[in-house]
């Protein structure tokens, strides 16, 4: 199953009415790199949350290789988000006295006993290629570079084909914002999975198939770049 | 009364102790099937483990109060029944007391307990009837009124002294009038010498009796009772200071113990008497229930005494299960606020697409791990507050008061755990019920 992104006249609201984001019609085909940019508050998380199904107040459609999260009970789009969406969030959101490795495998916790073992390697193997060697070391003494590679490792450990990273270089220096969004990008494609980064920084652009700007709520530009 | 009562009634048939592990797995059993249900498919643990350690402090509180309110109440039933226990320990050898008519309690406290106090004295023709009554083993004067020091001295027969204690700890019974015997906690060694006041405490005239020195000759074993305070001469001897008849005629007077010739009895306020067959005792009581004379069994008494009490109890077994409630009532608030201190660790497992089972069970084996721990810290503290009490209440009065623990402690804490452990199903819920991304943006 491809699990292209369809959105129809998605609507999302504050609790008190005013409307924080409107996406009319929007298409990503599967395996693509999204790039979403704008200025703060302009709705790029609530985009990213919408997207997952953990958006309230909202209406329209958001489809997931047909599967439309919007019509489903929010037991439902959970199941969808374990099997299919891998999520790594604004700050980093890790259980700090866990270790690395049980901060990645975390997806095992509530999975059948067979996965487990397979997530537990998977989040290993990513932990190993993004260069953290030491994973038996509980999270809190880890510098924010090693956090966030901790994050991607959790959303990469379940193999979902969709991947949705919100500010995934935010905090880090240059050089290891560009060593971790290469790797990320890299990982990614190898494995032909969809993602969808929100960033301010040109860096993660130009890595990215495709980049949609949103301003006030609103995807004001959409840009395929050639690579 | 007992809640527990038609469940005890249902298996009644079993030995005791089946009986009363029934009733503590059947008190268990909803929390365990709860947690059965709650945990079936998931591993929660590590996280739940996490999560006791980021807040261990909070958590560490929490299991305090819970701990100390369960041991108040565990704390109380085991010395009561402690007390209970002691107090009728204390009086088991004393099958029968006859004294002159009066208050049988304050009869109890002045032979049983020693308990000081002004009564009546018997005749030497009751003393008679009593010993020479068909099937008597045991008819013993005690003679109280003297004191050394914080003991009581007092005076009865070489009989007397061994039924309190078949064997002497150390030395010899008295052999002659101005030897005695010293309970074991009597702060004197064999061989001392001692003048007895007249008396009892500050009333007591310490040179009334100057002329007179006790030897003491033996001691007899712990008897867990005032008795173990006591000292034992013979009766003949506290006669005698008393300027009295020494309860023999003339040409035996320097007999030592029964038979007494009534017509040299100067008195007893009381006759401890001893048959081999209940029924003589009852025929006895019967006998000696007359306008003269009054007979208890100091077991019956302290019977009544707690019976009577007995509504004192169910008042404040009433008042602990009131407690109970509302410490389970602070638990519950507890937890929902404990809850959300996980409120965004929550919130990105639900994020992820745990399902809510998953998190409701790590929040449920958080509360239930945070109960069961104050729980079982709980049995200590109860355990060592009524062995902490037991020896205050044991110094003070001399009756040996043992704090152990048993089933009663053991079912309320059963029931406390499964009522709160289930109670906890209302703080998963609520965790549950919270917004996923608000959460996650706090
Ligand atoms: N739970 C909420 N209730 C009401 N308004 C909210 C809520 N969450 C976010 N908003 C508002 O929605 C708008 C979009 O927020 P969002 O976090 O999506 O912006 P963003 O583009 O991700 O910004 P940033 O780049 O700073 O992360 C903002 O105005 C914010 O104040
Ligand atoms: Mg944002």
């Amino acid at each position: 199953m491809s699990l292209d992104l369809k959105i129809d006249d998605l609507e999302v609201r504050a609790a008190s009415g005013r409307v924080l984001l409107s996406v009319p019609r929007l298409s990503v085909a599967a395996g693509m790199c999204l790039g979403v940019k704008g200025p703060s508050g302009a709705g790029k998380s609530t985009f990213l949350f919408s997207l997952a199904g953990l958006g309230a107040n909202s209406s329209g459609a958001i489809a997931w290789g047909g599967t439309d999260l919007m019509v489903l009970s929010p037991e439902a789009r959970a199941k969808f988000r374990r099997h299919h969406i891998g999520m790594v969030f604004q700050d980093f959101l890790l259980f700090e006295e866990l270790s690395a490795a049980a901060n990645a495998a975390l997806p095992g916790a509530y999975s059948r006993r067979a996965r487990q073992a397979v997530i537990a390697r998977k989040a290993g193997d990513v932990l190993d290629r993004l260069g953290i060697a030491h994973g038996g070391r509980t999270v809190e003494s880890f510098s924010g570079g090693e956090r966030q590679r901790v994050a991607i490792a959790r959303a990469l450990a379940a193999d979902p084909e969709i991947v949705l990273a919100d500010e995934p270089t935010a905090s880090l220096d240059r050089k290891t914002a560009d060593r971790l969004i290469e790797d990320l990008v890299r990982m990614v494609r190898e494995e032909g999975k969809t993602l969808i980064a929100v960033s301010h920084d040109p860096a993660v652009y130009t890595r990215m198939d495709r980049v949609i700007e949103i301003v006030d709520g609103a995807i004001v530009s959409d840009e395929v770049r050639d690579g | 009364m007992n809640p527990l009562a038609p469940l005890y009634r249902a298996i009644e048939w079993m030995p005791v102790l089946a009986q009363d592990i029934t009733v503590l797995v059947v008190l268990v059993m909803p929390a365990l099937i709860v947690g059965a249900l709650v945990l079936v498919g998931f591993r929660p643990f590590p996280l739940v483990r996490a999560m006791l350690w980021r807040f261990r402090w909070t958590n560490a509180l929490f299991v305090l109060l819970i701990a100390v309110s369960v041991g108040l109440g565990v704390g109380l039933i085991a010395q009561e029944r402690g007390l209970r226990q002691g107090t009728a320990r204390a009086a088991d050898p004393f099958d029968l007391v006859i004294s002159a008519p009066g208050s049988e309690i304050t009869m109890m406290f002045a032979a049983v307990y020693l308990q000081p106090s002004d009564v009546p004295l018997l005749s030497g023709e009751i003393y008679d009837e009593v010993a020479n009554a068909p099937d008597v083993t045991l008819a013993a004067p005690i003679a109280f009124g003297d004191s050394y020091v914080s003991s009581p001295v007092v005076g009865s027969t070489a009989q007397f002294v061994t039924h309190l204690s078949p064997d002497l700890a150390e030395g010899a019974m008295f052999a002659d009038r101005l030897e005695a015997v010293i309970g074991s906690r009597v702060d004197l060694a064999l061989g001392d010498s001692f003048t007895p006041a007249h008396g009892v405490g500050d009333a007591a005239e310490h040179d009334a009796h100057a002329h007179v020195e006790y030897v003491v000759s033996g001691r007899m074993q712990p008897t867990g009772s005032p008795w173990d305070r006591a000292i034992i001469v013979p009766v003949e001897a506290v006669w005698e200071i008393h300027g009295l008849a020494n309860g023999h005629a003339p040409e035996n007077a320097d007999q030592l113990g029964p038979p007494f010739d009534p017509d040299y009895f100067p008195g007893t306020p009381a006759i401890l008497v001893s048959a081999e067959q209940l029924y003589v005792n009852y025929a006895l009581r019967a006998q000696f229930t007359t306008d003269r004379t009054m007979a208890f069994f100091p077991g019956t008494v302290l019977a009544n005494l707690y019976s009577l009490m007995g509504d004192v109890r169910q008042v404040m077994s009433i008042m602990a299960v009131v407690t109970q409630i509302l410490v389970t009532a602070g638990v519950l608030a507890g937890l929902v606020i404990l809850t959300r201190l996980f409120a965004r660790r929550l919130a990105l497992l639900r994020a992820l697409g745990a399902p809510g089972r998953f998190v409701f069970s790590v929040v449920w084996s958080y509360a239930a791990t945070l109960i069961f721990s104050g729980a079982v810290l709980g049995v200590a503290i109860g355990y060592g507050a009524a062995a902490l009490i037991s020896r205050v209440v044991s110094a003070q009065t001399d009756i040996l008061v043992t704090a152990t623990l048993s089933w009663p402690e053991f079912h309320l804490v059963g029931a406390f755990v499964s009522l709160t452990v289930i109670l906890a199903l209302v703080p998963a819920f609520i965790a549950l019920s919270r917004p996923v991304v608000t959460d996650l943006r706090s």
